[in-house]
């Protein structure tokens, strides 16, 4: 008291006194005093009343440091007032009223500090003011350092210890009491406004931020702001460690709370992270009931704020960001990294910033930019999966930012780190069973922290609450508990290890084990969370359920705050209560440790759980047995005691079993083992045995390490001797229904009244007794209350509608994914329920395509077939009834709802895990059932079957062990009677199935067996002139036939007499039937046919052999009807192959080649027909078809080409290298119908092969041409060609010009200007042929190429020469013996020549 | 009104503690540390540098170095260096294990590295309560430990919601330029001082202090 007093006179001193100086040693001598009062205890409180004025007045001290004192000291004052404010509630039910008044009082500090934060001042303490605005929001959320540092700090010693093991003094939940000073209501939506302050303050609303301040205006704002809370932690590791600790070791423990607990005020608080978030959301959806208003506003406030968690929680952040941008911009870099989570927005808001850091005046930029580049970088290095995903974004920024290489090194880091961690957690993985126990045991106390800090309010308050009166205790306590769940959770992982285990719990030992790693754990656990497959990460929450309690662990929460209190009240009041609420409230503290501690889980546990809930879990008789009451009465703090201790009853005695139960308790009961021994005397002599042994056990180590080899086969034994061991599925099951249940009771009260009376008389008495008994101290105890089926119908219901309802409005992608997964695992779960199956369905198809719907029936499926497979005779056949129904439901749903066109179909169908008999049905309906409905009406489209043959396709392909089956609906389809529908299917079979070896056969088979039937029925019916048994013969043989022409080419030869014979009467006797039914029946085998032949007819024509006349008769004169099903160019084909090959080997008789000059005559223009027998015709048989040889394609033609010029072994060639040529110039394209284009090429083609086409050949050819009567059109073309491709042939084509001078070419124009050309380029050897042309002529060519003129007059000049020519020849060169003079008269006279004949002869 | 001032670079040996020493003869209240993992000396070559622990007397390594070569580490200036060095304080300080010095008002850095380790540094205790240390450090040390799985601590003054300067000025780790980045700083430290209150004026003297020098800053707000 005296400090207190002293204190006062010392502010009042500092508030009076002038002098600064004074003013400020007094104050910080006062707020030293505040400190020891708070340290003295919290009685001294009462009187600090009486300070807030003075503190008040000291926040508009002109002089700044003054002010920022008494925000500081202020601010410790607010934690503390409303720290102790909550215990009194808690503890006492109310609030003394002096506290009330303090409070009031520093809820006027704090609008002071707002309106200081909010007006224009000096920065300094502006800044301050900020942060306590800062803090004021954040006080009011969860897990908050600053409120934690703000709160701790003002609470006296037990309190703090207290704290500093839950970590979470003060969080809004606490406020639960509805208490009208301390409102939690009141408080969260001042925090709302709060937010809101700070909101106009930053005044830069972005459009997002519009639609939120929409929400701010309901009551999840506050929400909103506590949720923001919990990220604030100080670096992203740290978040990341807690957020993934939580999300797999408390997130069930959470949900837990959730589905027993109606306040749920205090859920909010749970609401960390956005995985857990997720659970959550699934389970409070599910389970709570609407009907209890309160609850429901909860309820839907934190559907609202789940459903807007992306924007909403982030928004605070960002605002506070901005705000610091504005006021404290440079410690933007650290909030920003401080709330990861809300990385999203942040970023954005920082990257919005980084563009208008020029425009910040007065401030300085470049601080400002590296605080952003901080805080970038920061984000860096991270490796949470949301940060990862924007890296690009990040890196762009920092290149703009020209901190490129710091990003680089950056991410080099981080992807260095996470391949450690994977590399070092596969090792830890492999270590766990031989070294992990000793590395845990030593490096124990590091993992327990990270779970505590994770699990954090869970686990630490437990130890240090059953402790509470001995407060000198906590601290060995704390330290001997870390040890024990250590010990307990390694020797746990050790036995795992080695047990047949499921991903899931391999992933929960690993995780386990890199727990124990500690600090190198952490990040490796990071990192393995950050990867962990959506599925096994649902798995491991379903996993964990195993270990939620079978009735409610609320008083874990909310009978953590009454410290000292628990400790008498549970024992009474459990017992009061007994026999069924007893055992959940009791249990409470059960679930945390067991849900942290066996999330490291351990076999035996799992295999309890499963024989336990083999067992109708309504049923349990523990629930009634009184020995459980006393177990979990006596051992409220040894969670993994309890538990086992609780199974004992069960276990028929089985010693095994139990003896390893009780080793990993061992450890955490020691201390607690003290006090509860003390206070529950009901104890059963069956718990006290074994804690009484641990705690022997745990004093020597070695013996706890050497346990594990033990329990080995221990948990073996039990696990054989279990004979009822049932597969996780069951589990799941189980405890959903339990906690389905459970939490139904909790919330609905109305639910309640619908129970079975017997069961509602016990669960009212429950409900009614612990209030009287525990009176305010301890909060509701939630009854138990069983469902019967139809609550439990709606209850689940109710669930995968909630989930599929936020599922639609949660765009991003990475939580879906769990979702998913979690969806597959609660339908499984659910029955074969008709409306759960068709709301999937709606869901599914309303955006299958954008929404991932696909992805979500294939999770549901494949978790559905997984169970199918894995499970139990019983769950199995129910979750195979339950997959049929849903996948065929969405099957027809997508054949309704989508365009024929959509591959949904099809792609579901292929990628579901298995297709039951209905979807076969399906699928034939589809493609080929009736076209006609019961009116004769035409229902079935075309394009539907199109999308029913192609998903056929797709499934014969992609499903190779259902394969027959859909080939069999190809099949059926065809032989539809249908035409379109037969077309396409046999377009499908002929052309694309058919080419798959696997069913080519079955198809063969198939065809051939239709055939059979057509050729069958009209044998009987029509009776052709043919008898019965020639049919018969007639059938076998065109099966022989078709085996023949599949595949079977062995066949001999004189089967093949037959088979030609069949297939040619068989065609006859088809002929017969009906044709539209005939071919209904065979055109598949037809179209078969064609495609076989064209694979297959080289080599079955090779093993006939050429001389086979049958074959040359069928060929030469094809069967009739042939053509009905076989086009011409399919026989063109059939018989240039047969062709080729018959001549191939060997010379072409006699009788083939006139059979294919028959064929060619009469059925066959094509002459490519004739190819292979060229080599056998005679010149006069080649020349009348070689105009058509030269028609062909240019490749075609060359091929003829050698069949001509290779001619064959007796007659030698047919034409000769130079006949061909002349034939080639000899074609006339006006009388032959050819192309000149086609000539020129046959041209080239033959100017191709130097080696045939020589020069001597060339000149042979050109001999003979230029006798001829008419020359070639060609002609002077190929004597260039020649004298290009053989330049020696230069004298020789000087003789052909030499001749066509004389053969006065100039008068056919075409050749004169191809001879000038010629002449022009063989100069000078061309001088003698020019100087043969008559003088005009002559003095025509001049002018046309007159660069010929010059060396042609000096040619001419030579006197030898120029005796020899006419005076004519020379007056034109102007070599006319004049006199020199005359020269120019000459040229003139030349010129005037060369105009005149260039008027003549060139009026181009 | 007196600041406390920190100097700090990587070794606490060139740059801080030529600021430290510069500042001390005008009366500063000053400390220097390093934020290395070792106090790294040059040695012969390149690769062989001399490593001590921090906390290591300057005048051991003085002798250590003489020892060794007193030709070499004479004419590098490392003896006249280290000699200077332990007039002002006995050992090289690590930065981060510095929580018993209390908290500091300004805090300057030579080096990006060295400013981006203060921040982060600073980050990590100014959102924890360290400052609980008083009566429950033990327990403190485990809340600490486990939720950010450092070892060190900042036993900081009790004093809550104090906000730090954190100042980079850029300085090359030799002789010459720590001299003049030490008179740098020294300027700049006065400027600081002078003003009544270095939130509200901080941005003017940092741009008065670029645009008379041509030197570049950066600067950084963190809190106790």
């Amino acid at each position: 008291m005296a400090s207190v007093d002293q204190a006062l006179s010392l502010l009042s001193a500092a508030n009076n006194h002038g002098d600064l100086a004074v003013k400020l040693s007094s104050l910080k001598q006062a707020k030293d005093i505040l400190w020891t009062i708070e340290e003295i205890g919290l009685k001294a409180m009462e009187n600090c009343t009486v300070l807030i004025p003075v503190l008040l007045a000291l926040l508009r001290d002109n002089d700044s440091i003054v002010a920022r004192e008494s925000i500081v000291s202020g601010t410790h004052l607010f934690c503390g007032v409303l720290e102790e404010m909550t215990l009194q509630c808690h503890r006492r039910g109310k609030v003394e009223r002096w506290l009330e008044e303090l409070w009031i009082r520093m809820l006027k500090f704090k609008d002071a500090v707002f309106a200081i934060a909010l007006e224009p001042g000096p920065v300094r303490t502006k800044l301050l003011a900020l942060k306590f605005l800062e803090t004021y929001i954040l006080l009011f959320t969860t897990e908050t350092n600053d409120s934690d540092r703000l709160v701790a700090e003002a609470v006296p010693s037990d309190l703090a210890l207290f704290t500093i093991g839950n970590r979470r003094l003060f969080n809004i939940s606490w406020v639960a009491g509805g208490h009208p000073v301390l409102d939690p209501v009141a408080l969260m939506s001042d925090a709302n406004k709060t937010v809101g302050i700070l909101l106009d303050f930053c005044g830069r609303l972005h459009a997002d931020q519009l639609s939120y301040e929409e929400l701010l205006g309901l009551d999840i704002a506050a929400l909103v702001v506590q949720t923001m809370g919990v990220t604030g932690l100080d670096n992203l590791l740290n978040m990341f460690i807690q957020m993934t600790i939580y999300c797999l070791l408390s997130s069930f423990l959470e949900i837990a709370v959730l589905v027993v607990h109606d306040d749920l005020v205090y859920i909010h608080d749970e609401w960390y992270i956005e995985a857990p978030i997720m659970l959550k959301d699934i389970y409070v959806r599910s389970l709570i009931p609407l009907e209890k208003d309160i609850v429901s506003a909860n309820v839907e406030g934190m559907l609202l704020l789940n459903d807007s968690c992306k924007v909403g929680e982030e928004y605070p952040v960002r605002v506070i960001i901005v705000n610091f941008m504005i006021e404290d911009w440079a410690s933007l870099a650290s909030v920003a990294r401080k709330r990861p989570l809300h990385y999203g927005t942040i970023l954005s808001a920082l990257l919005d910033f980084d563009q208008k850091v020029e425009t910040v005046k007065g401030r300085h930029a470049a601080s400002i930019l590296y605080s952003l580049r901080t805080a970038f970088l920061g984000f860096l290095r991270s490796t949470y999966p949301t940060i990862l995903e924007s890296r690009d974004r990040l890196i762009r920024a920092l290149r703009a930012m020209s901190a490129g290489d710091a990003a680089d090194q950056a991410i080099r880091q981080v992807d260095k780190m996470m391949k450690n961690n994977e590399r070092t957690s596969r090792e830890d993985d492999q270590s766990t069973s031989q070294s992990v126990l000793g590395d845990q045991l030593r490096k124990r106390p590091v993992p327990m922290d990270n779970e505590e800090q994770t699990n954090g309010h869970e686990m630490a308050p437990k130890r240090i609450r059953y402790g509470p009166n001995t407060s000198t205790m906590p601290l060995q306590i704390n330290d001997s508990d870390k040890d024990s769940a250590l010990v307990n959770g390694a020797s746990a992982n050790v036995h795992l290890s080695d047990s047949d285990l499921t991903p899931a719990e391999q992933m929960i030992a690993m995780i386990g084990a890199l727990l124990a790693e500690g600090e190198r754990g952490a990040e490796s656990l990071e990192l393995l969370i950050s990867n962990i497959h959506p599925d096994l990460l649902a798995d491991i929450v379903i996993t964990n359920m195993k270990h939620l309690p079978k009735s409610s662990p609320p008083l874990t929460r909310l009978g953590s705050l009454p410290v000292t209190q628990q400790n008498c009240s549970p024992s009474t009041s459990a017992q009061v209560v007994a026999p069924s609420a007893p055992v959940s409230s009791t249990q409470g503290p059960f679930p945390v440790v067991s849900a942290s501690n066996l999330s490291l889980s351990d076999t035996t546990t799992v295999n309890n759980f499963a024989v336990d809930s083999k067992r109708d879990p309504r049923r349990d008789p523990r629930r009634l047995d009184p020995r459980r009451t006393a177990t979990s009465i006596g051992v409220p703090s040894v969670a993994i005691v309890d538990d086992h201790g609780g199974m004992q009853p069960e276990m028929d005695g089985s010693v095994s079993f139990s003896k390893p139960s009780p080793l990993p308790v061992v450890t955490s009961v020691e201390n607690p083992l003290e006090p509860f021994m003390s206070n529950s005397k009901c104890e059963d002599k069956s718990l006290e045995g074994p804690l009484v042994s641990e705690t022997d056990q745990i004093s020597v180590k070695e013996e706890i390490i050497s346990r594990p080899e033990e329990i080995v086969p221990m948990s073996e034994a039990n696990a054989s001797s279990d004979h009822a061991f049932s597969p996780p599925h069951a589990l799941d099951e189980g405890s959903i229904v339990l906690k389905v249940s459970d939490f139904e009771v909790a919330s609905g009260a109305d639910t309640l009244s619908a129970m079975e009376p017997e069961q509602l008389s016990p669960d009212v008495s429950n409900t009614s007794l612990p209030e009287e008994i525990c009176q305010v101290d301890l909060p509701q105890l939630p009854p138990y209350v069983e469902l019967n089926e139809e609550q439990q119908k709606t209850v689940r219901q109710l669930a995968v509608e909630r989930i599929i309802e936020s599922y639609k409005r949660i765009s991003g992608t990475e939580y879906s994914l769990t979702r998913m997964a979690l969806l597959a695992r609660l339908v499984a779960q659910i029955d074969a329920d008709d409306d759960v199956v068709v709301m999937l369905q709606k869901h599914v198809l309303m955006d299958y395509r954008q929404h991932k719907g696909h992805e979500l029936v294939l999770h549901i499926l494949y978790h559905l077939h997984s169970l199918t497979i894995l499970d139990s005779a019983e769950s199995a056949s129910y979750a195979a009834v339950v997959y049929e129904k849903f996948l065929l439901v969405v099957a027809r749903s997508l054949l309704d709802a989508f365009p024929a066109s959509d591959k949904s179909f099809s792609k579901l169908l292929s990628e579901v895990p298995f297709l039951p008999e209905s979807a076969f049905r399906l699928l034939d309906d589809l493609c080929h059932c009736d076209v006609f409905d019961s009116h004769g009406k035409e229902v079935r489209d075309g394009e539907r079957v199109t999308q029913g043959l192609g998903a056929v396709w797709g499934l014969i392909l992609g499903r190779p062990n259902d394969r027959q089956a859909f080939l069999e609906i190809a099949l059926k389809c065809a032989v539809h009677s249908q035409d379109d529908i037969r077309a396409k299917a046999i377009r499908l079979v002929a052309n694309k199935l058919y080419q798959l070896n696997y069913i080519s056969q079955n198809i063969e088979q198939f065809a051939t067996n239709m055939l059979l039937s057509a050729v069958e029925q009209p044998a009987s019916d029509i009776e052709p002139s043919q008898s019965g048994s020639t049919d018969q013969r007639e059938g076998e043989v065109g099966s022989q036939e078709v085996s023949v022409s599949g595949s079977q080419i062995s066949e001999t030869g004189n089967c093949e007499n037959d088979s030609m014979k069949g297939s040619q009467s068989l065609v006859q006797s088809v002929l017969t039937m009906p044709l539209p039914e005939a071919q209904r029946h065979i055109s598949l085998f037809f179209a078969l046919c064609t495609k076989a032949v064209h694979r297959h007819i080289p080599i079955l024509i090779r093993a006939l052999g050429s001389s086979y006349s049958e074959l040359l008769r069928i060929i030469s004169d094809p069967p009739e009807g042939y053509f009905l099903f076989m086009t011409y160019a399919d026989f063109g084909f059939v018989s240039g192959k047969v062709l080729q090959i018959l001549t191939q080997e060997s010379t072409p008789s006699v009788n083939l080649i006139s059979t294919v000059k028959h064929l060619y005559e009469t059925k066959l223009k094509d002459a490519t027909i004739l190819i292979p027998i060229l080599s056998s015709l005679s010149k006069n048989e080649v020349l009348p078809i070689f105009p058509r040889l030269v028609g062909l394609p240019i490749e075609k033609f060359q091929m003829a080409l050698a069949h001509i010029l290779q001619g064959s072994a007796h007659t030698g060639p047919a034409l000769t290298p130079a006949e061909v040529l002349v034939a080639i110039h000899d074609i006339s394209p006006e009388k032959d119908g050819l192309p000149l284009k086609k000539i020129t090429d046959a041209c080239s083609a033959c100017f191709e092969q130097r080696t045939v086409f020589t020069q001597q050949v060339l000149a042979k050819a050109l001999n003979q041409m230029v006798d001829q009567t008419s020359l070639p059109l060609l002609f002077m073309r190929t004597v260039i060609q020649a004298i290009d491709a053989f330049p020696s042939l230069v004298d020789f084509v000087m003789e052909i010009l030499s001749k066509l001078v004389s053969r006065q070419v100039w008068k056919m124009p075409k050749l004169w200007v191809g001879f000038l050309k010629c002449v022009s380029q063989t100069r000078p050897h061309s001088f003698r042929v020019l100087l043969q042309l008559p003088p005009p002529q002559l003095d025509s060519a001049l002018n046309k190429h007159a660069n010929l003129r010059g060396p042609l007059a000096t040619y001419a000049s030579q006197p030898s020469t120029k005796t020899s020519l006419p005076r004519s020849t020379l007056a034109v060169l102007g070599l006319v013996n004049e006199p020199h003079m005359q020269q120019p008269c000459i040229s003139s006279l030349h010129s005037s020549g060369m105009d005149s004949s260039a008027h003549g002869a060139n009026p181009a | 009104m007196k600041l406390r001032y920190a100097m700090v670079c990587s070794s606490n040996q060139n740059r801080s503690m030529e600021a430290h020493s510069l500042l001390k003869r005008h009366g500063f209240d000053v400390s220097s540390y390093g934020t290395g993992a070792h106090v790294k000396l040059p040695g012969p070559s390149l690769r062989e540098p001399n490593v001590y622990d921090f906390g290591t007397p300057y005048k051991q390594m003085f002798d250590d170095l003489r020892r060794k070569d007193p030709e070499l580490y004479k004419r590098n200036g490392i003896l006249p260096m280290l000699k200077r060095n332990s007039g002002v304080k006995l050992a090289p300080q690590r930065w981060q294990d510095n929580a018993a010095d209390g908290s500091f008002n300004v805090v300057f850095t030579f080096e990006e590295k060295v400013f981006d380790m203060v921040l982060e540094d600073n980050n990590e205790f100014c959102s924890y309560p360290v400052h609980m240390l008083g009566n429950y450090s033990l327990l403190a040390i485990d809340e600490k430990s486990l939720l950010i799985g450092i070892s060190y601590l900042h036993n900081r003054d009790h004093v809550l919601l104090k906000s730090v300067l954190v100042i980079n000025l850029e300085v090359k780790d030799n002789h010459e330029e720590a001299a003049v980045g030490g008179q740098l700083t020294l300027e700049l430290c006065q400027k600081i001082e002078a003003v009544e209150s270095w939130e509200d004026s901080i941005d003017d003297i940092i741009t008065a202090f670029e645009t008379k020098h041509r030197r570049k800053l950066v600067y950084s707000i963190s809190f106790y």
